[in-house]
C-alpha cells in the first residue's frame, strides 16, 4: 500500500467548442492562451514540484481537448513534465483526443513520446445525437481517428461513450454499442449523461427530449449485458476493460491512492492532502490546500471503492483506518445483501450490477 | 340614570363579506373624532395582523365612541363589530343580541347577497332596528337604486331614504351618524332590577386576566361585586369595571343596564367565560338567564402534527396561547403512528381551521402537518350504545354498526341567474338535496340545499367559487344528524396501513375518492429501492390499487479525482434530505408529499 509511485494528470482545459453537456474546466482558446497556459504549467511545476521530483507511474492528458494542442505545444508540455517528475517507472501514458482534432503528425508525436493509451470521446454514432450534444465531430472522424491510431500501432485505446443524450433510444444505443465493439476497443467507459448546472443543458432542461429514468436504466443494463457479451469486465460503474486493460491512472482514483494533478482546476491527492487549482485560465492559482480527516478519508475511501467491482478490501479497511467496516452496519448490510445490491463474500464487500446504478441510496444508508 | 340611557345608541355592523363594514367602522371612528386621521391606523377594529391582510374580522370586537349631534347633544356610540364568516354565526347572533340596532351595509355594485341576507335574517331574529347603508357609491358601476330596490324587495325593510355613502371616500358619513340617533332606540332596562348582563365576546390579556365583553340589560356592576355568571354557575369577585375606548381600556364606577363595557374578575381562561353567558350577582341575582345560551360545539376536527417530531412541546405551547383568546378551539394529544405525536383539534368550521393553521404556522414558526378534516358522526351500535366519532381511527368496523348519521346543514346560495346550473349540478354532486328556488330579481336567485357538511369542507366553497367565476355566495348552518351509510377508507403503503390517511367517506364515493388518492400517492412517493404496493381499503376489501415502481437509477455516473468534494456534498445532501422524510412502516415520504395527499381538491 505505501507506495512512492503516484498518478500524474495534466489538465488541457481548451475545446475547439464547448460541448452542451460539459462542466469541466475548459473553454474555445483565444489569441496567445494556449502558450502562456502553458507558461503557468510550467511555473506550476517549478514552484511545487521540481525539487522533489517526484516519481510518477501513470500520465494522464485530460481535458478539454488535449489533442488541440499543436505538435509544439504537446512536446513543450511533454517536456515540462519529463524535467519535473521522475518517469523513469511510468507505464501508462494517456492522452485524451477529440476525433474532430486529431492529425497523422499529432499522433505521430504521441507514439514518439511514448504515449501508450488514448482515449477517444465519441459518445455516439449518430449524427442527430452527436449534434445534440453539441460535438465538433461525425461517427466518420471518428473511425478515421480510430484507424489511424490502430495503423500507428496503439494497441491501448479507450472509446468514450455516453447515454441518456436527448432523442437517444434503446436502438440508438443498442447501435452504437455494437458498432463499437465491433472494433473491439481495450476500453469502453459508458457514462450516463447529467444535466450539471451551469451547463446550456441545464438551461434548457424542462425543454430535452431526456430518456426517462427506466430507458436510461435499460441502457445501462444493455451495456452491461452486451459488454460482458463481448469479453469486456466491467470494472468500474461507467467503465468496462479487457482484462488486464483497467486504467490504471484512473484506478488510482478510485483506490484512494495518491495523484497529483497539474493545470487550471486540477485536483491532488499529495502526501495525504488535498490540493485544488483555480479555474482561471490562462493564469490559474492553487486555491485550497485541506487536510483530509481520519474520518473524511475513511467515507472517500469507501465511497471511491465502491465505484470498484473489487469493493473494499475489509481487511485493507481495517489496516488502514483501525475499524471494522462492517461493524454496527450488519442489519443494513445483510438488507441490501438479500436485496441483491451488496455482495459481501470472504474480504471484499462490493456493489452489484443492480447496486451500481442505486449506488447513491446504498451510500446514503450505509456510510 | 335616565337620561344616560336616552343617550347611548348600542348598534352593529352587518354585511356581505368584502361590502366594506370595515372601512365604515374607520370612518364612523374618525368622523366622532375619536380618533384623528393622520394616527388612525386602517381598520381598528380588525386588530389582529392576519384579519387585516384577509380584509375579514374574526374575533367581535367593541368600541365606545362620543357624537354630538345635530340636535347639539351628545351620545355614546357602541359600536359592537361582528365577525363576517359563516363559522362564526352562533358568536354574530351573541353581538347582535347586545345591540338595538344594526348598520346594514350593501354594496351598491353587488346588491344583497348571501351574507347579507343570513345577517339581516339574525338581526331581524334579535328585533333590531335594521338601518340599510349602501356602500361604495364612488365606484362607476355602482347602482344605488338596484341596492335600495334589492333591500326593499328581497329582505323586505324601507330603504328609501337610507344613507348612501363611501366609506373608502368618506362620503356621506354623517348621514350614518345622525340616522343612528334618530333611529336606533335607545336601550330600555332597569338599573334598579337585579344585574343582567350578556357576554358577547372575551379576551385574554396577560395582565388583566380574561377580559369580559359585557351589555347590561339590568341592573348594574361595579368592582367588588361578586358575581355569577348563570350557565355553570361559577363565581367570581369584580375587580374592574370600565369602557371600550379606541385606543385601550378605560376604567369606570360602574355599568348600568344599557351600557357596553367589560369586566374584570381574576378570570384564568377564556374557556370559563361563554358567549352568550348571562352576568348576574352571587346574591339577589336575577332569577332567568338572557335567552339564546348555546354550548358552541366544535364541527370539523383535524389532526395536527409537527413537521419536526422534536417541536411537539412547541406545538403544545402554541395551542394553549391560541386557546386564551379562542375557547372555540379544543385539542387534545393525539398520536398516530405515522405522524408521531401531535394533537386532534376542533374548530368551527373550515375557515376557523384555517386562520388556526396559519396563526401556528406564522406567529408560531411551526410547520405543520395536518390530517383531512373530519366532521363528526354520530354511530348506533348494535349493542344500543351512540357514540359520536371525530376521528376516523376510532370508527368502529363495519360489522359493528347498526346505523351511521351525519351532520345535515341547510345551505342558501346565492348566484346571478347564469351560474345557477352549475350550482345545481355541485350541490347534486355533493349529495345536496333541493330544497327551493326564489327569484330575488331577474339576475339573482337565492338556492336552498341541504348538504352533508362532510361534503361542504371537502373543497365546496371553492368549487362553488370556481363554478360562479367567484360570484355565488355561501351561508349554512346546522339542520341535524341524517341516516347515512358511511365507511372508513384506509391506506396501506407496502401492506401497512397508514393511520393518518384513514377517513371517513359516503360509501357511494368511496370508490372514486381511493382511486384518486392512491393515485396521488404514486405521484407524490418517491421511488424507493424495493418497489411499494398502494392499497385503499374498507376493512379488509381492497378496493383501489397502485404501484409505486423501485427506483431504478441512483449513482452518480463519473466521479475522479477533482470530483470527489462535490460528489461527497452531494451524497451527504442527499442523506440530510433522508433524515427529513416521514417513515410510514418501511416506506420514506417527505412532509411535503404527504401534505399534497392530504390537500383537498375539487378533483380528488
Amino acid at each position: 500500500m505505501t507506495t512512492d509511485m503516484r498518478g500524474l494528470y495534466v489538465h488541457i482545459p481548451f475545446c475547439v467548442r464547448k460541448c452542451r453537456y460539459c462542466d469541466f474546466c475548459s473553454g474555445t482558446p483565444t489569441d496567445d492562451a494556449i502558450d502562456r497556459y502553458i507558461d503557468s504549467l510550467e511555473a506550476e511545476c517549478r514552484l511545487y514540484y521540481k525539487d522533489a521530483r517526484p516519481s510518477v507511474d501513470t500520465v494522464f492528458f485530460g481535458g478539454g481537448t488535449p489533442s488541440i494542442l499543436s505538435k509544439e505545444q504537446f512536446s513543450r508540455v511533454y517536456r515540462i513534465i519529463e524535467s519535473t517528475f521522475d518517469l523513469s517507472c511510468v507505464s501508462e501514458l494517456t492522452v485524451e483526443v477529440n476525433p474532430g482534432t486529431v492529425t497523422r503528425e499529432k499522433a505521430e508525436l504521441y507514439r514518439r513520446l511514448g504515449i501508450n493509451r488514448i482515449s477517444i470521446g465519441l459518445q455516439s454514432i449518430h449524427e442527430n445525437e452527436l449534434k445534440m450534444l453539441g460535438r465538433i465531430h461525425s461517427y466518420s472522424d471518428f473511425l478515421s481517428t480510430y484507424r489511424l491510431f490502430s495503423e500507428l500501432g496503439f494497441e491501448n485505446i479507450s472509446v468514450d461513450l455516453m447515454y441518456g443524450i436527448p432523442e437517444q433510444t434503446k436502438d440508438s444505443f443498442r447501435q452504437t454499442l455494437r458498432s463499437v465493439i465491433a472494433l473491439s476497443p481495450e476500453h469502453i467507459s459508458a457514462y450516463g449523461l447529467i444535466v450539471e448546472p451551469g451547463t446550456p443543458f441545464f438551461e434548457m432542461r424542462e425543454s430535452l427530449p431526456l430518456p426517462n429514468e427506466d430507458t436510461e436504466r435499460d441502457m445501462y443494463d444493455l451495456a452491461c449485458a452486451m459488454l460482458a457479451e463481448a469479453g469486456y469486465s466491467h470494472y468500474e460503474i461507467s467503465n468496462y476493460a479487457r482484462p488486464g486493460a483497467e486504467c490504471k491512472h484512473n484506478l488510482k482514483y478510485w483506490r484512494c491512492e495518491e495523484y497529483i494533478g497539474i493545470g487550471a482546476a486540477a485536483h491532488s491527492y499529495y502526501l495525504g492532502t488535498r490540493l485544488e487549482n483555480s479555474c482561471d485560465v490562462p493564469n490559474y492559482k492553487r486555491v485550497q490546500s485541506i487536510d483530509i480527516s481520519f474520518e473524511d478519508a475513511a467515507y472517500e475511501y469507501a465511497m471511491m471503492r465502491l465505484r470498484l467491482r473489487e469493493g473494499i478490501c475489509l481487511s485493507e479497511y481495517r489496516e488502514r483506518f483501525g475499524v471494522d467496516f462492517i461493524l454496527g452496519k450488519e442489519k443494513i448490510l445483510s438488507e441490501y445483501e438479500r436485496m441483491g445490491l451488496l455482495v459481501l463474500e470472504d474480504d471484499r464487500l462490493c456493489l452489484s450490477e443492480e447496486g451500481f446504478y442505486l449506488s447513491n441510496s446504498v451510500l446514503v444508508s450505509i456510510l | 340614570m335616565e337620561n344616560k340611557q336616552q343617550k347611548i345608541r348600542n348598534f352593529s355592523i352587518i354585511a356581505h363579506i368584502d361590502h366594506g363594514k370595515s372601512t365604515l367602522a374607520d370612518r364612523i371612528l374618525e368622523k366622532t373624532r375619536t380618533v384623528a386621521t393622520r394616527d388612525m391606523e386602517e381598520q381598528i377594529l380588525d386588530n389582529m395582523e392576519l384579519e387585516r391582510e384577509r380584509g375579514i374580522t374574526i374575533k367581535a370586537r367593541a368600541v365606545r365612541l362620543n357624537y354630538t349631534a345635530k340636535d347639539g347633544r351628545e351620545y355614546y356610540f357602541n359600536l359592537i363589530d361582528t365577525p363576517g364568516h359563516v363559522d362564526f354565526g352562533y358568536e354574530v347572533s351573541r353581538s347582535l343580541q347586545a345591540c338595538e340596532g344594526a348598520l346594514l351595509v350593501v354594496d351598491a355594485t353587488q346588491g344583497v347577497e348571501a351574507q347579507t341576507l343570513a345577517n339581516a335574517y339574525l338581526a331581524i331574529d334579535n328585533d333590531l332596528e335594521i338601518l340599510p347603508v349602501i356602500n361604495k357609491i364612488d365606484l362607476a358601476s355602482a347602482d344605488i337604486e338596484g341596492a335600495r330596490r334589492e333591500i326593499e324587495d328581497i329582505i323586505g325593510i324601507p330603504a328609501e331614504d337610507c344613507p348612501a355613502v363611501s366609506a373608502k371616500c368618506g362620503i356621506n358619513i354623517e348621514d350614518v351618524l345622525e340616522k343612528i340617533v334618530t333611529d336606533i332606540p335607545a336601550p330600555g332596562g332597569n338599573a334598579d332590577a337585579p344585574l343582567k348582563a350578556l357576554i358577547f365576546d372575551s379576551h385574554y390579556d396577560s395582565y388583566l386576566g380574561v377580559v369580559v365583553y359585557i351589555r347590561v340589560f339590568d341592573g348594574r356592576v361595579r368592582a367588588g361585586d361578586r358575581i355569577r355568571l348563570m350557565a355553570k354557575g361559577t363565581e367570581f369577585e369584580v375587580i374592574e369595571v370600565g369602557t371600550m375606548e379606541p385606543f385601550g381600556l378605560s376604567r369606570a364606577d360602574e355599568l348600568s343596564a344599557g351600557e357596553v363595557g367589560y369586566i374584570t374578575a381574576s378570570i384564568k381562561t377564556v374557556g370559563d367565560t361563554r358567549v352568550g353567558d348571562t352576568v348576574t350577582t352571587a346574591e339577589n341575582g336575577a332569577d332567568e338567564a338572557l335567552p339564546g345560551f348555546r354550548d358552541v360545539h366544535p364541527m370539523v376536527y383535524s389532526g395536527i402534527y409537527p413537521a419536526d417530531g422534536a417541536r411537539y412541546g412547541d406545538l403544545r405551547e402554541a395551542l394553549e396561547k391560541l386557546q386564551l383568546n379562542d375557547a372555540s378551539l379544543v385539542f387534545e394529544p393525539e398520536t398516530s403512528v405515522a405522524l408521531g405525536f401531535g394533537f386532534r383539534c376542533g374548530f368551527l368550521g373550515l375557515l376557523h381551521m384555517e386562520i388556526i393553521e396559519e396563526r401556528l404556522e406564522r406567529e408560531f414558526n411551526l410547520d405543520l402537518i395536518t390530517t383531512a378534516p373530519s366532521v363528526i358522526y354520530k354511530v348506533k351500535l348494535k349493542n344500543g350504545e351512540t357514540v359520536m366519532i371525530d376521528n376516523p381511527s376510532a370508527f368502529p368496523s363495519p360489522d359493528e354498526i347498526d346505523t351511521s348519521y351525519e351532520p345535515i346543514m341547510k345551505a342558501t346560495i346565492i348566484t346571478p341567474t347564469d351560474y345557477v346550473g352549475g350550482i345545481m349540478d355541485l350541490c347534486q354532486e355533493r349529495r345536496g338535496v333541493f330544497i327551493d328556488m326564489k327569484y330575488l330579481d331577474t339576475t339573482r336567485v337565492e338556492l336552498h340545499y341541504e348538504l352533508p357538511l362532510n361534503e361542504i369542507i371537502y373543497d365546496f366553497f371553492d368549487a362553488l367559487k370556481s363554478r360562479s367565476k367567484g360570484y355565488a355566495s355561501l351561508d349554512y348552518e346546522l339542520k341535524g344528524y341524517e341516516p347515512s351509510r358511511l365507511v372508513k377508507l384506509d391506506f396501506l403503503l407496502n401492506g401497512e396501513v397508514v393511520d393518518a390517511l384513514s377517513f371517513i367517506v359516503f360509501e357511494d364515493r368511496a370508490y372514486s375518492r381511493a382511486r384518486r388518492i392512491a393515485e396521488k400517492l404514486k405521484e407524490n412517493i418517491p421511488r424507493q429501492l424495493f418497489e411499494i404496493p398502494i392499497q385503499a381499503a374498507i376493512g379488509s376489501k381492497i378496493i383501489a390499487r397502485e404501484t409505486v415502481k423501485a427506483m431504478r437509477k441512483d449513482v452518480l455516473a463519473k466521479c475522479y479525482g477533482g470530483d470527489i468534494t462535490r460528489k461527497k456534498k452531494l451524497l451527504e445532501k442527499q442523506k440530510e434530505g433522508k433524515k427529513k422524510m416521514r417513515k410510514l412502516g418501511s416506506v420514506e415520504v417527505t412532509p411535503e408529499a404527504f401534505m399534497a395527499v392530504l390537500r383537498l381538491d375539487d378533483d380528488n
